[in-house]
């Protein structure tokens, strides 16, 4: 059985009209068996970035811990909050450097850069597990669920969707992929990121 | 001490006796229709064989198959079981009946259970009581009847939407309201076009051209926005029995 | 009569010159020598009904089983060499479960027919060094009543395979009479008790013996009960009613 495959989980990211989602299922299991179902997957890097983890449990937690302290450096030495931009490149360098024993996840980034008028431009990124960066435009997938995610998030998702049609759009999306998908699951929970706030809900899914 | 180098090491051969061909097919039944429909493309590994290769087949007026999987086995398959329906009309002086097709395509497929027809099939069409069904089954002929169904290359891309957007699943409905049972046919050709598009964007396996059948409950007539879309309707063997329309539309060949 | 046949009636796969297979003709009169069974159509159902000889007072009358259940939505009366009725009847059950396994649906009442009509000219000698499955022509004819999608029908067979539909129709010693009668009685807007009635006064007319529950057997198939067999007291219950 594959490592990639081993605690199961999903994760999504869609862009929207000046706003952005990412969205995770709670799952975590040992191959077929489930372990637990509070295992969140998603983790805030700045105010307006929140960064997904799919892939191995140990190195989720792991990365998680690491980018925390990357992130703090970056943001001691350089006296500001890191860009969306800028970090995925962080992320990206950083999975490369263990380019022949890689951590055994696939990130997906979501967040709000900030553009040189002031404004705020929606910026969705995904990476392989050697830090290898998709830019779309679109929504970006990973995990166990992410073939389920790839046909949903097509058919629903459409260009400049507001807070509310965006949240509904990648909670449809996320449930009904994972519904189909025996390692992902067990509830889900959704972040919709926009200039003025994060809202965070969690979802009630199939228990199953 | 033999001589070493009149030893020959014992060697392995296999012959593989089966492809995996790539493509979708998808059926989605309505209260007084079903719609069957499948790409056009046929692939192996990396490389298309065809861009026009049919998975979806006519049986009679009102059944209509779609095989997807090993395309020699599908194609061999769906030759078998025309075979059977035309001894059958000899035999019993009348057309099998959906449901006694989808029964002979289990028996068919079992039959071959230790060399099985790699193959995945959708049967559609309309059963004795007028209503549409769908009946999906495994290769050794495992079978249900449901009221839509995804099978091939893009199953787990297109499978949860049509749950979503067929079953209305994760869908609550609107206080005091319900989710309808069957939606009408233009809603359900939007759903199959969007679902092959999408497909199509995501697996390479899938693309090219879509084949729609549109097989008509007795008495029934087209929409106007079906119509519209200009459907060709297949010769039916009874002038006022269950009609079959095909719909073509491009996909996206890259 | 009789000379003319003295080289060809030994062969059972032997055309005489005047085109007749004399075998199939003496089975066929092996019929007339067996107790009258009836058959009739109606809108309803159709009933069916024979003679039972009971030769011995101490001859088990329930023992005697003349009218057989091929599926749950038909069966058949018979008359002649009901041992050959045996093979015959499970034939046509085993072709029955066997369409039932394959299509999921109930076979047809002409399909049945056919396939026990297609068993009838299985005689003669063996191909090559296989031995031959049967010696001679089935000596049975069979009323066979059911209901399918057609509604309600009934066929006769005789042993050259041959079969006819019929809204009625009698079969065996006192055929002649019992079809004359019929002919006369049957009208298509009969019920099934007036048709159950029918039977049993065709059968009384013919019988030597008084006609009683022990010595008929009726049976019926409708749309509801499908195939089955009238108990002794509800075949009383009709004959009380005669």
């Amino acid at each position: 059985m594959s490592i990639m495959e081993h605690n199961g989980g999903s994760v999504i990211a869609m862009a929207g009209k000046d706003c952005v989602a990412i969205a995770s299922d709670l799952r975590l299991g040992a191959g077929a068996m489930t372990v637990a179902l509070n295992f969140e997957k998603i983790f805030p890097v700045t105010d307006r970035i929140y960064m997904g983890l799919t892939g191995l449990a140990t190195d989720i937690i792991t990365l998680r811990d690491r980018f925390r302290y990357l992130v703090n450096m970056f943001t001691i030495k350089e006296s500001r909050a890191i860009e969306p931009s800028t970090y995925a490149h962080l992320v990206s360098s950083t999975l490369y450097s263990r380019r022949f024993g890689p951590y055994f996840t696939e990130p997906v980034l979501a967040g709000l850069e900030r553009t040189p008028s002031g404004g705020f431009k929606p910026y969705i990124a995904g990476a392989d597990l050697i830090g290898c960066l998709n830019f779309a435009e679109d929504f970006i997938v990973a995990g166990t669920a992410s073939d389920k995610l790839f046909g949903v998030a097509e058919g629903l998702w459409e260009p400049d969707l507001g807070p509310e049609d965006l949240f509904e759009t990648i909670s449809q999306t996320l449930l009904n992929a994972v519904d189909r998908d025996a390692y992902s699951g067990w509830g889900a929970i959704v972040y919709i990121i926009t200039p003025e706030k994060v809202i965070t809900r969690t979802l009630k899914g199939r228990m199953d | 001490m033999p001589d070493m180098s009149a030893i020959v090491n014992p060697q392995q051969r296999q012959f593989n006796p089966y492809a995996e061909n790539g493509g979708t097919i998808l059926a989605i039944a309505g209260a007084d229709f079903t719609v069957i429909a499948g790409d056009t493309r046929q692939s192996e590994g990396y490389s298309i064989q065809t861009r026009y290769a049919p998975k979806v087949f006519h049986l009679t007026d009102r059944a209509v198959l779609a095989v997807n999987g090993f395309a020699a086995d599908g194609n061999m398959f769906v030759k078998k079981v025309k075979q059977r329906l035309e001894w059958y009309r000899h035999a019993h002086a009348k057309d099998m009946p959906l449901r006694a097709i989808a029964r002979l395509i289990q028996t068919m497929l079992y039959a071959q259970r230790f060399f099985p027809y790699y193959v995945y099939n959708i049967l559609g069409g309309i059963e004795e009581d007028g209503t549409g069904a769908v009946y999906s089954f495994d290769p050794v002929g495992s079978y249900e009847r449901e009221a839509c169904r995804a099978a091939g290359a893009a199953q787990s891309l297109v499978q949860p939407f049509l749950d979503n957007q067929i079953y209305f699943k994760n869908q609550t409905p609107a206080q005091g309201s319900s989710h309808p049972a069957h939606l009408p046919l233009p809603d359900v050709l939007s759903i199959v076009i969007d679902s092959f598009t999408s497909a199509t964007e995501r697996h390479i396996e899938v693309g090219d051209g879509l084949e729609m059948y549109i097989v008509l409950a007795k008495g029934r007539t087209l929409p106007d926005a079906v119509t519209t879309l200009r459907p060709q309707e297949l010769p039916s063997s009874a002038g006022d029995g269950e009609r079959v329309f095909v719909l073509k539309r491009d996909l996206k060949k890259d | 009569m009789f000379l003319t046949r003295s080289e060809y009636d030994r062969g059972v796969n032997t055309f005489s010159p005047e085109g007749r297979l004399f075998q199939v003709e003496y089975a066929i009169e092996a019929i007339k020598l067996g107790s009258t069974t009836v058959g009739i159509r109606t809108q309803h159902g159709v009933v069916l009904g024979v003679e039972k000889r009971v030769q011995s007072p101490l001859l088990e009358a329930s023992s005697i089983e003349k009218i057989m259940e091929i599926d749950t939505h038909l069966g058949c009366a018979m008359s002649g060499l009901t041992a050959d009725a045996r093979t015959m009847v499970d034939h046509a059950r085993v072709t029955a479960q066997n369409h039932v396994f394959t299509y999921d649906e109930r076979i047809k009442i002409e399909s049945v027919t056919q396939a026990v009509c297609d068993l009838a000219l299985r005689f003669g000698e063996s191909v090559h060094d296989e031995d031959a499955m049967m010696s001679r022509p089935f000596g049975v004819a069979l009323l066979i009543a059911g209901i399918d999608e057609l509604g309600p029908q009934l066929y006769h067979t005789d042993p050259s395979g041959t079969f006819v539909r019929y809204d009625a129709k009698a079969i065996g010693s006192g055929s002649e009479a019992a079809q004359s009668e019929l002919q006369d009685k049957w009208h298509s807007q009969m019920t099934l008790r007036e048709a159950q009635v029918l039977v049993l006064r065709v059968l009384k007319q013919v019988m030597e013996e008084k006609l009683d529950q022990h010595n008929v057997q009726l049976a019926e198939v409708t749309t509801d009960q499908g195939f089955h067999i009238l108990d002794e007291i509800a075949l009383k219950e009709v004959i009380d009613t005669m």
